[in-house]
């Protein structure tokens, strides 16, 4: 590291002289007195190259730094101490940068130094360099997200390994505000020393050397770079949450490490099952930072709650009525829900106030798809008594389990816990994908109660009975790898080259049913061969970050002549819901849709959609024409972007982009095909005699959601999801023909493979037709 | 009753794909079609009648909460079923060394799952516990007396379920070990001393009343002989225009229906000991019978193979489990 910089003498100097100078009062007014020399600027100010100028040190030895040294001169990488990097933090220039640090990054140094973590991190910084794998635990705003990783860059100096430190975050909002606020807090530009990488959006530059990023861009540089070479540091933050992209890496680093020592690892959890990240990952050292929290008084009903919401909503206004100040958080388990409660409230609420007095309430809801813009509101201050000396205001916030971990938000005392949550299912013997609502785990319950206490002391109400928490909940929640559809890891496990699917090394290995079933899938889409070996089509398709299926009819596409259209579909159906149905205007909505309603089904819906958006008359006011036609701008222009990017991927890869002429009276019928190429293990067939259909090859009853638009009611139907709640439904269908079928995905499709039923005798009556119509074909060739 | 009776003494040639017909229903396990359709004296008017009945169920809409209901049936059974080895993914695991019935991951990882998870579907808004408190006071009603029942957990379900599964096994081989014992005791020309001395079991053994035959494989005969007896009574009719009795009337009487003569006559009236038998569980009539294969015939139902003396050198035992 030292041979590396022949300046370092050079740049070690300017260093000491910057510091006896007191020439820059005006960058840096609360440190002025701190200055015992005259500052020469003009060492720092040649900026990046020369800032890291100072990295080296491994041959000074630590008595010989002197106590008013800065930056990376006198900073032995992996020997450094906490007191080494608070003076390099307090500047007067970036030690990363070089510029002079500015009065708003000293003011967020006072508040970054009263973090919890920061006490602990001579403790932190030993263990790291002594060790190539760290768990550390710390609770959700012990500051670890932020902190963690600029204690690691001081240390580790990826700028002088030309390497980089990655965090990386399961949630891409999370990944790009808290990068956001780490660059705030180093005092750099965001998309510079600090930025950040989520799926189709790259905010990083040459100077990055911290990167955060979703997990499962992380998994998807492995692909192409199986040891992750560019980084020195891979901190996995939130590693609790056990997504499927955080296990997945999990396994992956743990090979990775063995070939790469210099690589080191940090995993970052916020609850207790710590113990078992440690043994997995091979008895790595643990540390703990306990959080800033005041104990938590819990309260269970006397017997269970017929209605849950009901209770939830009695006890948010009990407590509006009875308790001292400070704020309620209420778990529920959706957007309907969480609306419709936060309407009851606020009923009930102005009831109150009118009849005996109550203090103001204002109410939040708060979930995944709500706009930023709305999210935000839930850290307004809570409002203020209406006449001085009355009952206290208060705010009360109603959230899915999005406020349990990944958002702090202070000012709670009182949080209202019904013990549901939302939470996804695969099951691979019906390949059903759903959000159901389950009861929580323990662990959660836990997590739940603790958001009570990050100010002061508080209260959480379980809604259910002391026993029913003993006995009816699960320790912690089953990680996602077991709880998903396997398909797009497996594509993505053999691209990271790893071929011994069966005994690879997760942390909780799904059922083996799982895995056959998307070996399976797999093959059928012809991504694997019948040896389980990645095809070259199977090559291509881990290319997209898409699930398979999409991916595998955004490739053939081009065979149909709709390759345009076929884009602009998978990214709608990337995205969240375009259409808006609110309930206060849900005839609108409806009549709105039907506009734009193709009588074929959903997909070509969605498209129509899409086309309309993407003409002159609705750009010119997108908003406005979103608003009237209840549609989300917000997903429109997500599915924009995502389009943007799947199109560059396909340019770079030759997929054609070609379409039928719109006159064309194919034109439908190619798209209708190329949903086919992929969605045929989707499919249904309409039930003779009533309404339902069932699905292909798993017999499962299905109706059609009623969210559709399709009115032809054809026999066939291609469907996006198969979704449980207490009916199956499929959404998002469109029609499609058995001949199709059969010529498109012939081995899918391959009779004998079929149990004798409905199902069968329709195939092999297509199969008929087929075979007429060609001897018709033929006949007619013939004269 | 004289058409009834003529069909039984009419029954000579029993034919062999009656015979297997009746075997595959038995080792599919299919529940036969409503049972009501075969033990029913049909005429002419009767058969419209039925066909017309049948019509409509078929164009019977079935209502929301039955097609609901079927639904979650169908649902349940599916995941309860786990997906066969044939399929090409278990190919492609067995290549890499998995065996069914095993788990993924590192080997030796005993928290590793072999079942996935289950799917509920939770209805309505009872809060956390209050399924099991309902349940519970359900049964504190229902079996006051006994007091409360055991909830039954999912670990006891699932034993139930399998043992369910073995005895529907047994049963099926019940079926199989009863058609060898026949063809062994029927079959004239391996007679030996042996057969000499159970002689009286030889030939058609529908001609001679079913009691005489060896309780371990009376079932069998007697099944066949009812099949065939419907048989010949619905061919009969067929032929018998004459016959204008037809009656559907669900409240005619039974003394009517015997008046009438469209009352079933029963043939067999008594049969303490096939009853007793019956009672056994499968796996015990299974070993009964085994056992008196091997006696008697040097016969291994597990083997499948006859061996030439009494010493039987080669077989591995009497249970199936020593036949690997």
């Amino acid at each position: 590291m030292a041979d590396r910089r022949p300046d370092l003498e050079d740049g070690g100097r300017p260093v000491k002289r910057l510091r006896t100078e007191d020439s820059d009062p005006k960058t840096n007014p609360y440190l002025a007195h701190m200055y015992q020399d005259q500052p020469d600027d003009s060492g720092y100010n040649t900026g990046y190259s020369n800032g890291y100028g100072h990295g080296n040190g491994v041959k000074l030895k630590p008595e010989g730094r002197s106590a008013s040294s800065t930056g990376f001169g006198k900073m032995p990488r992996h020997q450094t101490t906490a007191d080494m990097a608070r003076r390099a933090e307090d500047g007067p220039n970036n030690p990363f940068s070089g510029q002079p640090l500015s009065k708003k990054y000293l003011g967020i140094l006072n508040t970054r130094r009263g973090l919890p973590v920061h006490a602990q991190r001579d403790e932190f910084l030993k263990m790291y360099q002594k060790s190539q794998i760290l768990i550390f635990v710390g609770e959700t705003g012990s500051g670890k997200t932020t902190q963690i990783p600029q204690f690691v860059l001081f240390d580790d100096q990826p700028h002088i390994q030309r390497k980089l430190v990655a965090c990386t975050q399961p949630r891409r909002v999370a990944a790009m505000s808290v990068a956001q606020r780490v660059a705030d807090e180093m005092d750099v530009k965001l998309g510079e020393e600090v930025g950040y990488n989520i799926r189709f959006e790259d905010v990083t530059g040459p100077k990055t050397i911290l990167k955060y990023m979703t997990d499962g861009m992380l998994l998807r540089e492995a692909m192409n770079d199986n040891d992750l070479k560019r980084y020195s540091t891979i901190i996995l933050d939130e590693a609790h949450e056990r997504t499927l992209a955080t296990d997945t890496l999990m396994g992956l680093l743990k090979e990775v490490v063995q070939r790469r020592p210099d690589l080191k690892i940090v995993v970052m959890s916020a609850t207790l099952d710590a113990q078992k990240f440690q043994s997995y990952f091979n008895d790595a050292p643990l540390l703990a930072v306990p959080g800033r929290t005041h104990p938590v008084e819990i309260f269970y009903t006397q017997a269970p709650e017929r209605d849950y919401v009901e209770a939830a909503l009695r006890t948010v206004l009990q407590i509006h009525a009875t308790e001292p100040e400070g704020d309620i958080l209420l778990f529920l388990t959706g957007e309907e829900e969480i609306e419709d409660a936060c309407r009851k409230i606020n009923l009930e609420v102005d009831e109150m106030i009118r009849e005996v007095d109550a203090g103001p309430l204002k109410v939040y809801p708060l979930y995944g798809t709500l706009p930023p813009m709305q999210q935000q509101r839930i850290f307004d201050p809570a409002p203020t008594s209406r006449i001085p000396g009355g009952r206290p205001g208060r705010k009360c916030i109603v959230s899915t389990n999005i406020a349990e971990t990944s958002l702090t938000i202070d000012g709670i005392v009182y949080v209202v816990d019904p013990g549901f949550s939302k939470q996804k299912v695969y099951n691979p013997r019906i390949r059903v994908e759903s959000l159901l609502v389950s009861a929580i785990s323990k662990a959660s319950a836990q997590q739940r109660a603790g958001r009570a206490g990050r100010t002061r002391p508080g209260k959480c109400f379980r809604l259910y009975t002391e026993d029913a928490f003993k006995k009816e909940l699960i320790e912690t929640t089953y990680p996602e790898i077991l709880r998903s559809n396997l398909s797009s890891t497996v594509l993505d496990l053999k691209k990271l080259g790893i071929d011994d699917l069966v005994h690879f090394d997760l942390m909780d290995p799904p059922a083996p049913e799982t895995l056959m079933r998307a070996l399976e899938e797999l093959n059928y889409l012809a991504c694997l061969d019948d040896d389980g070996e990645l095809t070259a089509l199977g090559q291509l398709a881990s290319e997209f970050p898409l699930d398979p299926a999409l991916a595998v009819m955004l490739i053939s596409s081009p065979e149909f002549y709709c390759s345009n259209e076929i884009l602009s579909l998978t990214a709608l159906l990337s995205v969240p819901q375009i259409f808006v149905r609110p309930a206060s205007a849900r005839k609108r909505a409806d009549e709105m849709k039907a506009l734009f309603a193709h009588p074929d089904g959903d997909h070509l819906t969605m498209l129509n959609v899409y086309h309309a958006f993407k003409s002159p008359p609705a750009q010119e006011n997108p908003k406005q024409w979103c608003h009237e036609h209840f549609l989300s701008l917000r997903a429109l222009q997500s599915a924009d972007n995502v389009r943007l990017q799947l199109k560059r991927i396909m340019e770079s890869r030759e997929v054609e982009l070609v379409s039928t002429p719109f006159e064309d009276k194919k034109y439908y019928e190619n798209i209708r095909r190329a949903l086919v190429a992929g969605f045929f293990m989707q499919v249904a067939m309409k039930d003779a005699g009533s309404k339902t259909y069932v699905t292909i090859k798993d017999n499962q009853n299905v109706l059609l959601h009623p969210s559709t638009v399709l009115q032809t009611e054809g026999e066939w139907l291609v469907y996006n999801e198969f979704v449980l709640t207490t009916k199956n439904f499929v959404r998002t269908v469109t029609t499609v023909k058995a001949e199709w079928l059969l010529d498109i995905a012939p081995n899918y499709y391959d009779l004998s493979t079929f149990t004798k039923g409905p199902v069968k005798s329709a195939l092999e009556r297509a199969v008929q037709k087929i075979r007429r119509k060609d001897a018709q074909k033929s006949q007619y060739s013939k004269k | 009753m004289a058409s009834s009776k003529a069909s039984i003494d009419g029954n000579i040639n029993v034919t062999d794909d009656i015979m297997d017909d009746a075997m595959d229903d038995y080792m599919s396990m299919t529940i036969p079609e409503s049972p009501s359709n075969l033990t029913q004296f049909e005429t002419s008017v009767q058969r419209r009648g039925r066909k017309r009945r049948e019509a409509e169920s078929r164009a019977h809409q079935a209502s929301k909460a039955e097609l609901a209901h079927q639904a979650r049936l169908n649902r349940d059974e599916a995941l309860n079923t786990s997906l066969p080895v044939s399929s090409k993914g278990y190919q492609m695991m067995a290549r890499l060394g998995f065996k069914a019935g095993s788990a993924l991951g590192k080997e030796g990882n005993q928290q590793a799952r072999k079942e996935p998870l289950g799917v509920f579907v939770k209805e309505g808004r009872a809060g956390v516990g209050m399924d099991r408190e309902r349940k519970r006071k359900f049964e504190d009603d229902t079996d006051r007396g006994e007091g409360i029942q055991k909830r039954q957990t999912e670990a006891v379900f699932r034993e139930r379920q399998a043992r369910e599964r073995e005895q529907k096994r047994a049963e099926g081989l019940c079926w199989g070990a009863m058609r060898v014992l026949e063809e062994f005791e029927s079959d004239d020309t391996t007679t030996d001393k042996d057969k000499a001395d159970k002689g009286e079991n030889a030939g058609s053994s529908t001609s001679k009343a079913t009691t005489a035959i060896n309780v371990l494989w009376r079932e069998l005969v007697k099944d066949r002989d009812e099949k065939e007896r419907l048989r010949r009574m619905r061919y009969d009719l067929q032929q018998t225009l004459s016959r204008s009795t037809a009656h559907d009337d669900p409240d005619e009487e039974k003394q009517d229906r015997q008046a009438w003569g469209t009352e079933e006559e029963e043939i067999e009236v008594q049969d303490p000991e096939l009853d007793d038998f019956n009672r056994l569980e499968p796996a015990e009539r299974l070993r009964r019978m085994v056992e008196y294969l091997r006696e008697n015939w040097r016969y291994c139902f597990w083997c499948k193979f006859q061996y030439p003396d009494g010493r039987m050198e080669g077989c591995p035992g009497v249970t199936e489990n020593e036949h690997g």
